[in-house]
């Protein structure tokens, strides 16, 4: 079953972009309608009508998200597309439990979201290492969290070490380590406590192209295994349109959503063949311009 | 790389030994007389007699006992008191007003306050050194505390971690080489004022020493104390660096 | 523009100084010993002690010498700080002797120096001096190691010299953390003063204290004791308006108060 090609389903999510109704560009691109198909995927995480206002320093007030509807089934790999500052971070903290909608709510399995906890498991741009800890220590913080034994949480936490690559670094901290090396601690601290979500923050800006494009292919193949629900946070197309089942992408300041997209490309994906994909290249290409629309829209404003 | 630590060691020598050599010449070339400047041999010679002499050693145990009692309960508080600062606003609204007036406040002054209260003894010692050294350690904790990133305290919340928890598992050790850093300042600082206060009024310790001996013009017992607390400072202070060095092995530039 | 909060935050420090005052007077009233007056009675004894044109005279002697002391001392530790700061030499040739003295309380050098230089001003300011000149030197020395390397070879590539480069980029880099090291120095030079005075005995601020304290003359020594706090507050708080002037453009930072000498 696993690596067969997988249709995704035509989901409900499609609803609301705040008012701008999308009329679908390409036959490939078919944002949906809002009909429901006869799937049983479950909705993982709910957004529903959420908005977040950041009260500034004066009596202005900054409209972050307007009007969020989303839905993220079990077991997809979503990606949130969109320019600096539309709020993308922002919507992955409301999941996350760490901010606090102004608006409406988030759900996690039919559940209200109303903090953190170990269902939901971020990983940041920063890595957020702790320094004071090694890598084993850093990756076997969850678990010790959980009540698990050491010795059993320090077995579950070497071979996680060794998934990731960094076998021989256990005893490391994290300032030896190169930033693509933090980042792949900072998974493994992640998928230690066995998340049913993966909440990922451009976890792969800060890496040079190699190690990013790497890392993306690490990620696939550990995807692959479980096929945890993820919600990935990035702003580059390419990344978004390889990795996803389907890229959502927002507008620039009030973040909306603007467009669903889904990515009907099979897997396991290669990223040498899908370079030369034309499906792959048109998703890009599409998405690209989709991005560019959104701008003009706020240089003609 | 070893030797370039031996010319950097040489070089760090150099104006110490200079200005022991300049101390020598003035007295062998006799610009001071004796009783003003003691040479440096005869100063050592007697620094070396004392150590091995009970009363003396008395006195520096004096001093210690003054100065760690002093900066650990500065240690306890300030820790204590940044920390819980930096976490709760309610606790932040009380102790910044108050820090702000009271950091800046010469605490000496506040001595002879302190001798009527608690008398001549231990305790007004104690609670002076404890008062100087508090505010470093409590300043630079909570500013360490309030300058945690953010994203430490989600990664460990997403972990599993209860929110009350978070201040021992994130927050301290977070903040702990800015804590260190306080505690470096409150130490050189608790010498300085066990020292002062001894010699504003006590029966004994170093700088009780050193006021007696001025009062006597014995001029080589002045500067044995001196000395003494010098070295003593300075060892401490290594002491606390490979505390650091050991406690913060993690952390990026130690 | 200034809003409720605003105000609150900044009548809070004359808050809490109520507080303590308050604090004071119910322990007074509490302990009731002759030894320990009141907040009220030490507040009433203030215009009597500055009222006494000798005592007035001593206190301002006090000022007069700690300003001289404070000023001679930044304005030699500030090149020395930022030479060490840029210089590994300077520094490798410098930090162990300063390693050394820093511990050493500068006061405690009264006796010693009272020997070569009389008891007049001239020892009193050379503590000062002292005690002022370590906490600049150091933050003199961290605020220019801090200075970006990228800005020094900008510089470098504008064709100023290395003077220039002190004074045109590392000065104004730096000054942040230098103004940082004056105020802690502000406040040594006031506890100096008091402590070199005090023992001393001579004339100024701490030794009115102290002989007061001897003559069991209790309003007088809170009376001094609100005085001297009344100056380091006062002191800080002015010092801090002109470095926060001086440097509005640097990000807050973190400024570790020291406090003794
Ligand atoms: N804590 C905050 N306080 C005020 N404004 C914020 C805060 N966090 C984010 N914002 C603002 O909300 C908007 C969205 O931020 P963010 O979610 O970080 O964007 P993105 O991740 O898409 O770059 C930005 O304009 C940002 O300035
Ligand atoms: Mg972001």
């Amino acid at each position: 079953m696993r690596g067969k090609v997988r249709k995704l389903s035509p989901p409900s999510e499609r609803q609301a972009t705040g008012g701008r109704m999308q009329v679908p560009l390409r036959p490939e691109i078919d944002t949906g309608t809002g009909a429901t198909s006869g799937e049983r995927a479950r909705a993982m995480i709910e957004i529903a009508s959420v908005s977040k206002r950041f009260e500034t320093s004066g009596r202005k007030s900054h409209l972050a998200l307007s009007d969020i509807n989303l839905t993220v089934n079990d077991g997809a790999f979503v990606s949130i597309l969109g320019p600096s500052g539309c709020g993308k971070s922002t919507l992955l903290y409301i999941v996350g439990g760490f901010v606090a909608p102004s608006e409406g709510v988030a759900r996690m399995k039919g559940a209200a979201i109303t903090g953190p906890g170990p269902d939901r498991g971020p990983v940041f741009q920063e890595f957020a290492l702790f320094p004071w800890k090694t890598v084993l220590g850093n990756v076997m913080y969850g678990l010790r969290q959980q009540g698990v034994k050491r010795t059993e949480a320090e077995a579950q936490s070497l071979r996680l070490i060794e998934m990731v690559g960094l076998k021989g670094f256990e005893h490391f901290y994290p300032k030896e380590l190169s930033g693509g090396m933090k980042q792949r601690v900072a998974i493994a601290r992640t998928l230690a406590y066995r998340p049913s979500v993966l909440l990922m923050d451009e976890p792969f800006g800060a890496l040079d192209a190699h190690t990013r494009t790497r890392l993306q292919n690490d990620l696939l193949n550990i995807w692959e295994r479980d096929r945890k629900t993820v919600l990935f946070v990035t702003h580059s197309v390419e990344e978004a349109v390889f990795l996803s089942d389907k890229v959502v992408v927002m507008t620039r300041a009030p973040g909306r959503i603007k467009q669903i997209v889904d990515i009907d490309l099979p897997r396991p994906r290669i990223r040498a063949e899908l370079l030369l994909d034309s499906h792959y290249q048109k998703y890009v290409v599409d998405i690209e311009r989709m991005i560019d629309d959104g701008r003009d829209d706020a240089e003609h404003s | 790389m070893s030797t370039r630590r031996l010319t950097t060691v040489l070089m760090g020598a150099l104006p110490i030994l200079f200005v022991l050599a300049i101390w020598q010449a003035l007295c062998s070339f006799g610009y001071a007389p004796p009783s003003l400047l003691p040479p440096p041999g005869k100063v050592f010679l007697r620094l070396a007699q004392q150590l091995g002499n009970v009363g003396f050693l008395d006195d520096i145990l004096a001093t210690l006992i003054r100065l760690f009692a002093g900066f650990l309960i500065a240690v306890v508080l300030g820790v204590g008191i940044g920390l819980a600062a930096a976490v709760v606003p309610a606790i932040n609204a009380v102790v910044r007003p108050l820090v702000q007036v009271l950091a800046p406040l010469p605490k000496v002054a506040l001595y002879p306050a302190l001798i009527i209260l608690f008398g001549f003894d231990h305790a007004s010692k104690i609670t002076l050194v404890t008062l100087d050294a508090l505010f470093p350690i409590l300043l630079s904790t909570y500013y360490g505390a309030s300058m945690v990133e953010q994203k430490l305290v989600w990664s460990a919340l997403a972990a599993g971690t209860p929110r009350w928890q978070i201040l021992f598992k994130v927050i301290a050790p977070a903040a702990l080489p800015s804590i260190l850093t306080g505690c470096r300042i409150g130490l050189v600082i608790s010498c300085i004022v066990v020292f002062l206060a001894e010699m504003i009024s006590s029966t004994d310790g170093l700088g009780h020493l050193l006021v007696g001996a001025a009062r006597t013009f014995q001029t080589v017992d002045m500067f044995v104390p001196l000395i003494t607390i010098s070295l003593l400072g300075l060892m401490l202070n290594g002491l606390l660096y490979g505390l650091r060095k050991y406690l913060l092995r993690g952390f990026p530039e130690v | 523009m200034t809003s409720a909060r605003n105000i609150v935050s900044k009548l809070s420090p004359l808050l809490a100084c109520l507080g303590l005052l308050a604090l004071w007077q119910v322990a007074a009233l509490w302990l009731d010993t002759e030894s320990f007056p009141t907040a009220w009675h030490a507040l009433q004894t203030v215009p009597q002690v500055l009222g006494d044109p000798e005592q007035l005279l001593n206190i301002l002697d006090s000022i007069r010498r700690m300003v001289i002391g404070f000023s001679l001392a930044v304005l030699i530790a500030i090149p020395l700080g930022l030479a060490m700061g840029r210089s590994a030499r300077v520094s490798a040739f410098f930090n162990p002797l300063l390693m050394m003295i820093y511990p050493v309380p500068k006061a405690a050098l009264m006796p010693v120096i009272m020997l070569w230089l009389g008891v007049g001003d001239a020892s009193k300011t050379l503590v000062i001096f002292l005690g002022v000149s370590l906490p600049v030197i150091y933050h003199s020395f961290q605020g220019a190691k801090a200075v970006e390397e990228k800005m020094l070879w900008s510089g470098a590539a504008m064709g100023l010299s290395g003077l220039q480069r002190m004074i045109r980029i590392v000065l104004p880099a730096a000054l942040p953390e230098i103004l940082t090291g004056c105020r802690t120095g502000l406040v040594l030079a006031l506890i100096t003063m008091v402590t070199s005075e005090m023992i001393a005995r001579q004339s100024g601020a701490g030794n009115i204290l102290f002989n007061a304290m001897d003559m069991a003359q209790y309003d007088t020594v809170f009376a001094m004791i609100i005085i001297i706090g009344a100056l380091g507050i006062v002191l800080d708080a002015a010092f801090d308006k002109l470095r926060w002037r001086l440097v509005k453009w640097a990000e807050p930072h973190q400024e570790i108060l020291l406090g003794a000498s």
